[in-house]
């Protein structure tokens, strides 16, 4: 698809992301932001397991509560110092925003099935966000976007 | 102290083809320079992120009355814009733009479009927009207009090949913009005409 958009459907429910305008403002902060996480044994996102273990029909799920984790617990503790990271942090939370908007609908409309595993996986996930301090986990988290967007 | 500048007015932005550029009145002091900063605000900023603004470096104390906000507006969300100008110590309050921006209002215009009969080919050259467009081209027989085809471009190479075409014929093209960020098309091109060899 032009500019990377990327069409999911849960059910009937369709969801468009220009996934491209998300990577290219990832891509320009990338190495910045995981310079910036002293702790390189600990993942948010993959620990104990990966991503890619959850079963497609609960992808939905997971993505509606990632994309609120980050607009919610992420984005807006990662300010930084420098203007230009801070632009692209906003880029990327804005994009997310609009999504979440549409994945909410998703969810309203009954499209988005939690299962046990999703949620196992959600929870696992916040606990290991709560084993650090806020700007730590935030910055990881944010560090780890590419996992997500891969994932996708 | 010194008293204010005036803020600036007339505070407006230019969008098309999902390009945005914000513009202004220039403020005019006597004898002084004055120089002007851009801040934005999305709405994650304004939900989520207590109301902060975000200064784009590349429109920090400029003395040029237009911004190109195309790379920080980059997300379908209503945005807040402002600008302030100063002198040396003095400052002005921030000038808001009336109202949000979002960028699913720029203004899409028809793609260029140069349409080549080699042979029996038909080609068409689009002009390339960037990588946000896609393109509908749609051809036909000349007179037979309920026959008509359609070819979705996704990403601008070089020509493209439309159709061959029977000798002697005269075969039309017209074609549109698609942005799948903001789902929108712009209106068709004129249409254009050519004639295959024989």
């Amino acid at each position: 698809l032009a500019n990377g958009s990327k069409i999911f459907h849960f059910g009937p429910c369709r969801i468009s992301m220009s996934m491209n305008e998300i990577r290219a403002g990832f891509a320009a902060i990338k190495a910045n932001i995981q310079g910036r996480d002293p702790i390189r044994t600990v993942s948010i996102l993959s620990h104990p397991h990966s991503l890619h273990r959850i079963k497609s029909s609960e992808k939905c799920c997971i993505i509606h509560h990632l994309f609120n984790f980050y607009v919610d617990k992420v984005f807006k503790y990662c300010t930084t110092e420098d203007s230009y990271i801070n632009r692209k942090i906003s880029s990327i939370a804005n994009s997310f925003l609009s999504i979440k908007r549409n994945l909410v609908q998703c969810h309203n409309q009954n499209m988005c099935k939690c299962g046990q595993e999703s949620t196992e996986k959600f929870k696992q996930i916040l606990t290991n966000y709560k084993g650090l301090n806020v700007t730590s986990a935030a910055m990881k988290s944010l560090g780890e976007l590419d996992i997500l967007l891969d994932w996708m | 102290g010194d008293a204010l500048l005036p803020a600036p007015q007339n505070i407006s932005i230019i969008s098309t083809n999902m390009k945005h550029f914000l513009t202004w009145s220039p403020v005019t002091i006597q004898g002084e320079t004055v120089r002007y900063s851009v801040e934005f605000q999305g709405e994650y900023e304004r939900e989520y992120a207590n109301e902060s603004w975000i200064p784009i470096c590349e429109c920090s104390l400029i003395t040029t009355t237009m911004c190109n906000m195309t790379e920080d507006i980059s997300a379908t969300v209503p945005y807040n814009l402002r600008v302030r100008a100063e002198t040396g110590t003095r400052r002005s309050e921030w000038g808001t733009l009336k109202g949000f921006f979002n960028r699913i209002t720029t203004y899409l215009t028809p793609p260029l479009m140069k349409i080549i009969a080699d042979g029996y080919h038909l080609l068409v050259e689009l002009e390339d927009m960037g990588p946000a467009f896609q393109f509908r081209v749609l051809y036909w027989r000349k007179g037979q207009e309920s026959k008509m085809q359609q070819k979705i471009v996704k990403e601008i190479s070089s020509t493209l090949h439309l159709d061959t075409m029977e000798a002697g014929t005269e075969y039309c093209v017209k074609a549109q913009t698609y942005v799948e960020a903001i789902n929108r098309s712009s209106n068709f091109s004129e249409m254009q005409c050519v004639r295959a060899q024989g």
